[in-house]
């Protein structure tokens, strides 16, 4: 199906980010010296930062958190989205430490909860030859009953 | 707490103008139940019709002044006042500038603001051209067209509500996931809160319903005339849950000014002066991403009210209105908390308790706020308590108010679902 959505924004200081996403790595950055995670870049609050965002490296993380915040589009409010509804959009609190959005896909939207593990699904959208990190239930944590009440 | 008195008895407000979009059937309903009020020389409702955001403004700095008992000729500093170049409701296309318009002999315009703190940002920044001396009368004022921009084909059928936001490049991280309307950020809060503290929709909903009752006393807001109950909230759409459709604040279309100038020069003006007794800001960005899940429960209220509190040296009992920033009903409650008149979790409770409603113990809204009266930022709480300390608030005034407090909330979208900035401003009449 064609995309109609708003096409990510892949270029900037996410572009290593999206184009991690298109061969499936799930990368954030990662202080050289102490090993905290940032998303999106920062300069490390522990460090100096030379040069320029120096002392970050993009570093495959796990791709896997829990849900911090939800909220469930009903209506849409583009008609570019109208096919999704009910949706999830959600803040996700990565394992790693930082806190990331997305939707939350492969799930009804009524199963989602607060501290809902789940993991990052690399979706190809052909046409913009990119890949968008959809989130969805951590089948390794989350049992199949709970997404079935 | 350490006080710092600089601020109080230096500078006040010395007039207020504001021209308030109503529906247009209901115009002539409107401005009648204003006569013989004071009131009715500085407010008035209009359809914006033909007019822009900027018309508007020009004739609520008209107004402003001439409240004040000053004419245009007196006016030496003019400031625009927005919610920033990147923010959601409230940045208009500046078609011209209002002292243009008016001619007022300025020395300086510029424009200033970030998220919910418009007049806030304008009052502390236009403050050192005063204490410089660079001018005498400085006009505040700021605009919108929100309402009006809503019935554009980009967001037809959208109801006037949530502020839906056009795609920037701010927003292009979330905008493929459906991140459409500023309460898909804005009810991550109250996502967290119910999590965290229990809160029920049923509070969430009494914070709406009791504001409202204070529109409903205001012939100036949106839903004057338009009592709602617990059980209209919960039949009301729920196009984003866990938010209904009134848990969102209105859009709106109009303009509020008002004169800044020393205590000594508004003794002199038309109306009873109105202090600036206390300023203070906090911002969550520095916490943003080890604090995470932190952030979602709380505004960054502390600093603020600590600043704003000591240069007034006031405790939170003295203040006789609070006019908080509801751009949704979250952060009506969690302000409730972390300004301290209940503790933290107990906001929901607090609130469905009635103690911000008409009769309450703790008037909190008392225009209508921007959930039901008119969304013009921190210029809603603003001129409100303008209306309170001054005597000129007709059925809805609070007796005896002499301290209020208005507050500001937002800013750009710098992680996935937060606006940062809380300003705390005090008010007040001697």
């Amino acid at each position: 199906m064609a995309w109609k959505k708003p096409a990510p924004y892949t270029r900037g200081t996410l572009r290593p980010f999206w184009e991690g996403l298109t061969q499936r790595r799930f990368l954030l950055p990662k202080c050289n010296t102490c090993g905290t995670w940032y998303f999106p870049p920062a300069f490390c609050k522990n460090h100096k930062n030379e040069p320029f965002f120096g002392s970050l490296s993009w570093t495959e993380a796990s791709g896997r958190g829990t849900i911090v915040a939800f909220n469930i589009t009903k209506v849409a409010l583009r008609s570019a989205f109208k096919d999704d509804v009910p949706y999830v959009y959600a803040l996700i609190g990565l394992e790693e430490g930082p806190i990331i959005s997305s939707n939350i896909i492969n799930c009804e939207a009524s199963a989602v909860y607060i501290d809902m593990p789940v993991s990052v699904v690399f979706w190809n959208i052909d046409e913009l030859n990119c890949t968008i990190p959809y989130f969805e239930p951590d089948l390794t944590v989350v049992q199949s009953s709970q997404l079935n009440p | 707490m350490e006080t710092n008195h600089k601020l109080s008895g230096k500078y006040a407000i010395a007039g207020l103008g504001m021209v308030i979009g109503v529906p247009e059937k209901e115009l002539e309903h409107r401005n009648a139940a204003l006569p013989g009020h004071p009131m009715l020389a500085n407010a008035v409702a209009s359809p914006l019709g033909d007019l822009t955001a900027k018309d508007l403004e020009a004739e609520a700095a008209r107004r402003a002044i001439e409240d004040a008992g000053l004419t245009t000729q007196d006016i030496d500093g003019a400031v625009h006042v927005h919610g920033g170049p990147r923010s959601g409701g409230g940045t208009t296309t500046h078609l011209d500038a209002f002292p243009r318009m008016l001619g007022c002999p300025v020395n300086f315009y510029y424009l200033v603001g970030r998220g919910g703190a418009w007049g806030t940002m304008g009052i502390v920044s236009a403050l050192s051209f005063l204490e410089l001396g660079l001018a005498k009368y400085i006009v505040i004022a700021g605009s919108t067209e929100d309402w009006s921009r809503s019935h554009s084909s980009e967001f037809r059928g959208q109801g006037n509500r949530g502020h839906i936001q056009p795609s920037t490049v701010s927003s292009m991280w979330s905008l493929p996931f459906g991140r459409t309307a500023a309460a898909h950020e804005h009810s991550m809060f109250a996502s967290r809160h119910r999590y965290e503290y229990g809160t029920t929709e049923r509070q969430f909903g009494a914070a709406a319903i009791q504001v409202r009752e204070w529109a409903c006393k205001n012939p100036l807001a949106r839903m004057y005339g338009r009592p709602a109950t617990i059980e209209d909230y919960e039949a009301s759409p729920s196009y984003i849950w866990p938010y209904h459709v009134m848990d969102m604040a209105v859009s709106s279309d109009g303009a509020i000014a008002f004169v800044l100038t020393s205590i000594e020069r508004a003794r002199d003006c038309a109306k009873k002066p109105v202090g600036v007794l206390g300023i203070g800001f906090g911002d969550s960005q520095g916490g943003q991403w080890w604090e995470g899940a932190a952030h979602y429960t709380k505004l960054p209220v502390a600093k603020a009210k600590e600043a704003a509190f000591g240069q007034a040296g006031i405790q939170l009992h003295d203040v006789d209105v609070a006019e908080l920033y509801d751009c949704f009903t979250a952060e009506l409650i969690m302000q409730m908390e972390d300004y301290g008149w209940c503790a933290k979790g107990e906001g929901g409770a607090f609130v469905e308790a009635g103690h911000i409603g008409p009769g309450g113990d703790t008037p909190v809204n008392t225009s209508g706020g921007l959930l039901s009266a008119y969304h013009l930022a921190d210029l809603t709480g603003i001129s409100e308590s303008i209306f309170q300390l001054r005597g000129e608030a007709l059925e809805r005034q609070v007796e005896g108010a002499r301290i209020a407090l208005v507050s500001g909330h937002g800013g750009e979208v710098i992680s996935p679902g937060m606006c940062s900035l809380h300003s705390s401003l005090i008010l007040g009449v001697y």
